[in-house]
């Protein structure tokens, strides 16, 4: 019979879907309440305290036997009821968390090049598992998104399959830092910002000219900051680390001189600039003092860099390795600080997948990148609510409503007439992340063998859904 | 008998560890004394010795001393890593473990091999040097040479000169040296140090004139241009202004004191060609042919003790 767990189900047309019981957490009206909710055909119909009785009697388990409920942390919370007619589902959510699905800015979907690490469809899976309803993917795939083909091909796929891909497209062709791409014809065909992301422009007056021409557009331009001269050859951060480890390493004024450089430009040609995956303690400085000094300014942290830092690397284990590096605990405390000050607007995973064999070797051989669209929340959460006091209320902000507003799109919200992006969290969840616990084709976590806190239990993106075992 | 079953990093051993190890080698010098060079005490065993990058001297030391110790010992060289023909490193692994050797010996250009195969294999591995990291058989060397003409170490001052940044020997000396109670500063200029070199607790000099007349052991590095990925230091004319061992220099060392260097020297660079040549007492000094002897007894006596673990 129709549910299975731990993959995406799309539900027919005329099925009712009533989750019970639920505390909705919606930032954008200010909600924090107890009700239901009653979705059909993907769009949400009602709030409140809605009736079951009556059909309860008549309703089945939804799942068949291909997963024991011992699976189901002991608890028979979100197990679906579904009438025989298979019209009506009912998720008793008793417990649980329900909120808008967070939006996702900095995501590598590999396709097309790398379809072996990832793909468009595997990308949303894990998306979906994750409780994210949206996500922005980066440019540098092979051969990389510097033109309207690209965007159209994303788009097309993300609208048979009804889910939101935002692609971003390269301020350079084929990222070289040379020379700017057609912003305008971009910008037409989809592009919701520009990046060279994985590459940083080293020439200051191209950097100069990619700003005012992307202000003309009003177009974001997402800035992964590196100074190569300060970066070449380098493996990790530098500091006691790289030196105890023989490890080359890349200083952090690697990423600050051009953090400092592009707000200076910004503030020059007032483009609108977001710098991702921040690193250091200095960078978080230089943005709170040019968000201080009004300039259009906005960051974000991956939940690797909150969670770890360059002690990591002793084990001389790769899985660590990314781009900028994890640095310094002075840093990562910084980085944390800068989250629950507002100075870091968002979170975003920088999902980077990669193949066994190019992260399971020599740090010097290994890729850069870690995957994070499927552990984006278990890892901010109990990073920061469950180590540190942050509310959850805010953290779903973060997650969900402050990166649409930074993209400018509509914001989110569970209210009738809108398009069900649900997420359902279980908080006091725990679980021990292993190999089976990811719908990605890559399993390159930083969080591999570590317990997290705080589980997405189901997620609802119209008319698809995903229960979590 | 050791408290570890591989020697990886250096500051995996115990001073006990090290003071066995020191024990075991004055034992093996008087091996190396003998007219018959050759001890029975590892008959049957198999050692393979992994070089996956050039070396002369620490290769034919791991050979000589396992030879001398009569176990069978088959090298396996590749100056160009087999991995880099697409070899991937979990495969050379599994080759590694399909010959069924009872120890592996192993030198690699990068940083961390050593460690990264530890993971993955079972048997007794000794670290030959590793990247940027460390060569821990060269420290116990170079401890047991300073500990034949000091008979110990506790107070004893060390300056390290030269390129520490690239240097593994600088790393695993360092540590052992501070471990066993030395005083160590480091001769050097910031392009050639590595960042947070103070927190090994370590002082820093700029030039030999600021620790020539006090420091009991002047240890200078190789200046090592091949590991170098871009010219750090800008001349040979100010490395010998500042950090080159030359007879003035030589003339102001306390009575007593040594020189070394892990080799080869390059002449005219770390030490001028006229203090090679010395011919005086002062060459009495120079420890440089000395410290590889004792390499021999050293690595006999770690080869020794990690194969009868049992």
């Amino acid at each position: 019979m129709g549910l299975t767990f731990d993959s995406v189900n799309t539900l027919p047309r005329d099925t009712e879907l009533i989750i019970k019981n639920a505390r909705i957490i919606d930032p954008v009206q200010g909600k924090d309440v107890k009700e239901d909710i009653l979705i059909r055909d993907g769009v949400i119909q009602k709030i409140g305290k809605l009736k079951t009785e009556g059909m309860a009697e008549s309703l089945q388990q939804g799942i068949g036997d291909n997963k024991k409920s011992s699976h189901f942390a002991g608890k028979e919370l979100l197990k679906p009821l579904i009438s025989e007619n298979k019209n009506f589902i009912k998720l008793e959510a008793e417990g649980l968390i329900v909120c808008p699905s967070f939006l996702d800015l900095h995501v590598h979907l590999r396709e097309p090049g790398n379809e072996d690490e990832e793909d468009i469809m595997s990308g949303i899976q894990a998306a979906i598992h994750g409780g994210v309803s949206g996500l922005c993917c980066m440019p540098n795939t092979v051969p990389p998104a510097d033109n309207e083909c690209y965007l159209k091909y994303i788009c097309s796929v993300a609208k048979e399959q009804d889910f939101n891909i935002f692609p971003v497209a390269s301020m350079t062709k084929k990222l070289e830092g040379t020379e700017i791409t057609d912003f305008g014809i971009l910008k037409e065909n989809g592009a919701i910002a520009l990046s060279d992301d994985g590459c940083c422009v080293q020439d200051s007056r191209l950097m100069y000219e990619i700003m005012k021409y992307a202000a003309q557009f009003d177009l974001l331009l997402i800035l992964h900051e590196e100074d190569y001269s300060f970066s070449r050859f380098g493996l990790m951060h530098e500091g006691f680390y790289s030196s105890k480890l023989g490890l080359d390493g890349i200083s952090s004024l690697s990423e600050i001189l051009m953090v400092q450089r592009d707000i200076e430009l910004a503030k020059r040609t007032k483009a609108k600039i977001h710098f991702t995956h921040i690193s250091a303690k200095e960078s978080v400085e230089l943005i709170k003092n040019a968000k201080d000094d009004g300039i259009a300014v906005t960051c974000d942290v991956t939940p690797h860099h909150l969670s770890f830092d360059d002690s990591e690397l002793e084990s001389y284990d790769a899985l660590f390795k990314v781009n900028p590096p994890l640095r310094s605990s002075a840093d990562r405390e910084a980085l944390e600080k800068g989250v629950l000050e507002d100075v870091i607007d968002i979170i975003a995973s920088d999902h980077a997948p990669h193949l066994e064999e190019e992260k399971n070797t020599t740090i010097k051989n290994a890729a850069s990148g870690v995957t994070g669209l499927e552990t984006i929340f278990a890892a901010s959460f109990t990073r920061l609510c469950c180590k540190s006091n942050f509310s959850l209320n805010k953290l779903i902000d973060i997650l969900s409503v402050r990166p649409r507003k930074i993209l400018g799109l509509n914001l989110p919200s569970i209210k009738p007439g809108e398009k069900a992006e649900i997420t359902i969290i279980e908080q006091d969840r725990r679980k021990l992340i292993n190999s089976d616990f990811f719908s990605s084709k890559s399993i390159n976590s930083a969080f591999m063998n570590k317990e997290l806190q705080g589980f997405i239990s189901g997620t609802i993106n119209g008319r698809k859904i995903r229960i979590n075992s | 008998m050791l408290s570890v079953k591989n020697l990886i990093d250096i500051d995996d051993l115990s001073i006990r560890d090290v003071e066995i190890i020191m024990e075991n080698a004055d034992t093996f010098n008087e091996v190396l004394e003998r007219d018959l060079k050759k001890v029975p005490v590892l008959r049957g065993k198999t050692i393979i010795n992994m070089f996956f990058e050039p070396s002369t001297r620490t290769r034919i030391s791991f050979e000589i001393a396992a030879k001398r110790l009569s176990a069978d010992i088959i090298n396996f060289t590749s100056s160009t890593s087999s991995m880099k023909k697409g070899e991937s490193v979990v495969d050379t692994i599994k080759t590694i473990k399909s010959m069924i050797a009872d120890l592996l010996i192993i030198r690699h250009s990068d940083s961390g091999v050593v460690n990264f195969i530890s993971r993955y294999i079972d048997l007794p591995i000794i670290n030959a040097g590793d990247g940027k990291h460390q060569h821990p058989t060269q420290a116990l060397l170079d401890l047991y040479t300073i500990k034949k003409s000091f008979g110990n170490f506790r107070g004893l001052s060390v300056a390290i000169t030269g390129d520490i940044l690239n240097s593994r020997v600088a790393r695993s000396d360092i540590l052992l040296f501070k471990k066993m109670g030395m005083d160590v500063s480091v001769v050097s200029a910031p392009m050639l140090l590595p960042e947070d070199i103070s927190h090994y607790g370590v002082r820093i000099h700029g030039c030999i004139d600021d620790v020539i007349k006090d420091t009991d052991v002047l240890y200078m590095l190789r200046m090592q241009f091949e590991r170098q990925d871009r010219k750090y230091y800008p001349s040979i004319k100010e490395y010998n202004r500042f950090l080159e061992l030359d007879e003035k220099r030589l003339n102001k060392m306390k009575k007593n004191s040594l020189v070394m260097h892990p080799g080869p020297v390059n002449r005219g660079i770390e030490i001028s060609e006229s203090v090679m040549n010395l011919e005086s007492s002062m060459l009495e000094k120079i420890k440089v042919n000395e410290q590889v002897r004792n390499g021999v007894a050293v690595r006999m006596a770690l080869i020794y003790l990690i194969l009868t673990k049992e």
